[in-house]
């Protein structure tokens, strides 16, 4: 029989319907490294902090299975619980491949994970490059690879009631820390306080507090990781940060997390420093506030550059995973740029990449409120900044060394000199 | 001094101690329902903190709709008392052992059992983590079941020794004088004695199985795994963003078993505790 099937027609036809369906469906997937046979993964990651993130997170790792047949598990937990879940696997070697895990985290064990350097290459290269920081938070200079991808920052911006600066004689947030403090202090008189996290709250309270430390040129540690917390940048930090303390709303030195976008969000305080939860939640949930919301860079300290410190997620691959290849492919995909426009667009830039190229995303001037989000990498500065990151800094930041002084100076009324005293016992103990 | 101050004083005595205590202990139950019922602007600013002024059930739709809670309570109802049931059969057959077997080294080895109590989670969930990954358990939810063994047989095993002390020892002489064997004086002559130890222990298994955090966080990794607390906790707080509302109404809801638990056989909890039958 030579002339074609039924079966053999409805097979052409479907081949023809593919190819001329366009070069999209035509090309085959690409990765980076040949994918290993029936891999399989598992991916820890933190809860989103706004929800589109996840559900748009998640479609993409459905798009990765549909282009290379690896299924992904994903776990998502809260933020702070991330750690302590990646540093059991790290202990025992077994639990999921891929973690997204936050600041020292891969430096506590670097050497349990898989080298990730050509996947960043590659992304540094097609990308625009990686900012210093992420680079910082990624590359291991002792092994000279990168141990981790760079995710990015739920970055920190100021966060303020338009009107009532206004009210207080301001046209807009001051650049410096002089006229900023000035700002507080006329908010204040006119019965609208501002509000700073100084009890344990990992992210607000050591972001505005590791940011002006750093901002009048103190630092825990120098260079060469030696304890530098006792110096006169530091006392004068300090003095700054008693000042601004009393411009504050009763109560912060028992904040947490959520308690400053509470007392905003319920016109309680009228400026704090924060991700852009507090907007975004406003622009959702209540349209009274919403219109007079805005945020702000953080004033620039006396050192005369922006010395701000953020949140930063990086994914790390541990070496128990049994398809490391389909694992790094994993992050590359998630970090291209058809991914990463529609995650960060969806989540209003809470996340800024560690890429400098989606500085370019729409969604960063959609909006001037979303526009400080965008560069907040460009002046961040590391955990354990001038040191390296590492345990000691992850230990000194879980410890809360630098937010209890700050905390020693304003609430409890210890001279900054005491204050800083204590702080550099604490560090010693812990850098040695 | 009248009779009527004097009853007024007594009064007062009986129940301003009582009614303080009771504010103490119900208040955080309260504040529970109240938030789960309050609207989103009341969560933040309200005139008047202790009261809801335009109450609303939609934290407890969403949570019941928007959430796996469903999945999460059954989660946890399954491994409660699959733990639940494991545990106090052990405990019972153990403390049967020590208290009524007098066998050498039972006092040494009841408190041994006591001190595997005192150590703590925090301490045991890595090396039994190992212990996991070995047998292939990790991310089974009925793996939980064993684990919560680790720490309510400990307890349970001590609690029901000092119950087992009190049924006297004429009842099981004069079964074994009659024929009876060690298994039927067990079965028929200790077991029903026991029951409000039993009962005790059930209801200390079961809460502490219900309200367990760190293994099912750290041992499960699938969503569909996750039970009450962990759920709550991973999916409703979400940075510094807390749903409050959903929180405590998920907390609210969480709390009915145990509530339910206790008041139904709360008489057999305190006569448990004390020991219920006297030589």
């Amino acid at each position: 029989m030579t002339g074609i099937s039924r079966r053999g027609f409805v097979q052409l036809s479907a081949a023809a319907s593919l190819a001329a369906s366009g070069p999209a469906l035509a090309a085959p997937y690409q990765p980076l490294n040949p994918i290993e046979k029936g891999a399989k993964l598992q991916l820890l990651r933190w809860t989103g902090f706004i929800n589109t993130d996840d559900a748009v997170w998640k479609k993409n790792t459905e798009a990765f299975t549909r282009a290379t047949g690896v299924p992904v598990q994903i776990q998502e937990l809260t933020w702070t619980d991330v750690q302590p879940k990646s540093a059991l696997a790290a202990q025992i070697g077994s639990g999921p491949d891929i973690i997204m895990g936050w600041y020292d985290d891969p430096f506590i064990y670097p050497e349990k994970l898989v080298d990730v350097s050509d996947v960043c290459e590659h992304l540094g290269k097609t990308q625009g490059g990686w900012y210093p920081v992420a680079q910082t938070y990624g590359y291991d200079q002792n092994l000279k690879r990168w141990i981790a991808v760079p995710i990015g920052a739920p970055g920190a911006a100021v966060v303020y009631r338009e009107s009532w600066i206004k009210q207080a004689g301001f046209d807009a947030i001051p650049k410096d820390y002089d006229n900023f403090l000035k700002l507080c202090r006329a908010l204040k008189k006119t019965g609208h306080p501002i509000g700073l996290a100084l009890g344990h709250a990992v992210g607000d309270a050591n972001t505005w507090c590791y940011s002006l430390l750093w901002g009048f040129g103190g630092q825990p540690v120098d260079a060469e990781n030696k304890v530098a917390i006792n110096s006169k940048a530091t006392h004068a930090a300090l003095a700054y940060a008693k000042a601004l303390y009393e411009t504050m709303i009763p109560g912060t030195s028992s904040w947490l997390d959520p308690s400053n976008n509470q007392s905003f969000l319920a016109g309680k305080i009228s400026l704090t420093i924060n991700g852009i939860s507090i907007w975004f939640v406003a622009k959702q949930q209540f349209p009274k506030i919403f219109p007079d919301t805005h945020n702000a860079d953080l004033p620039i300290g006396p050192v005369g550059t922006p010395t701000v410190y953020n949140l930063f997620s990086q994914a790390f691959i541990f070496r128990y995973c049994r398809y490391p290849n389909a694992a790094k492919e994993y992050l590359r995909f998630m970090n291209e740029a058809a991914q990463v426009g529609p995650w960060v667009t969806a989540m209003t830039g809470y996340v800024t990449p560690a890429l400098k190229g989606y500085a370019k995303l729409p969604v960063w001037t959609e909006s001037p409120d979303i526009t400080p989000y965008r560069d907040v990498l460009a002046g961040t500065h590391f955990d354990g900044w001038a040191g390296r990151p590492g345990r000691q800094a992850a230990t000194a930041l879980n410890n809360f060394v630098i937010v209890d002084m700050f905390a020693d100076a304003c609430v409890n009324g210890t001279s900054p000199q005491a204050a800083a005293a204590t702080a550099e016992k604490r560090l010693k103990a812990i850098y040695g | 001094m009248n009779a009527g101050r004097i009853r007024l004083r007594q009064t007062l005595a009986f129940w301003g101690p009582l009614g303080l205590m009771l504010a103490f202990l119900l208040l955080p139950f309260y504040w529970m329902v109240l938030t789960a019922v309050k609207s989103r602007q009341e969560l933040l600013n309200t005139p008047n903190p202790w009261w809801s002024f335009h109450p609303t059930f939609q934290h407890i739709v969403r949570l019941l709709t928007g959430t796996e809670y469903g999945r999460w309570f059954l989660n946890t109802l399954f491994v409660s008392t699959g733990a639940t049931l494991l545990s106090v059969t052990c405990a019972f057959l153990a403390a049967f052992a020590i208290t009524r077997l007098r066998f050498r080294g039972a006092r040494v080895l009841s408190t041994m059992i006591f001190l595997c109590y005192i150590v703590p989670p925090t301490i045991l969930f890595i090396p039994l983590a190992s212990v996991l990954i070995d047998l292939g358990w990790f991310n089974h939810l009925w793996a939980l079941i064993p684990i919560y063994g680790t720490f309510l047989i400990p307890f349970s095993t001590w609690l029901l020794i000092g119950f087992l002390r009190s049924i006297p020892r004429e009842l099981e002489e004069a079964a074994r004088v009659d024929g009876a064997s060690w298994l039927r004086i067990m079965v028929r002559i200790i077991l029903p004695l026991s029951v409000p130890g039993l009962i005790s222990a059930i209801i200390f298994c079961f809460t502490l199985s219900w309200n367990e955090y760190l293994y099912a966080l750290v041992y499960m990794f699938s969503s569909q795994n996750k039970t009450v607390s962990v759920g709550l906790i991973t999916e409703l707080v979400r940075g510094d963003v807390f749903q409050w509302g959903q929180l405590m109404a998920g907390a609210l809801l969480g709390t009915l078993p145990v509530v339910l638990v206790y008041f139904f056989f709360v008489e057999y909890y305190v006569a448990g505790m004390s020991g219920a039958l006297k030589e």
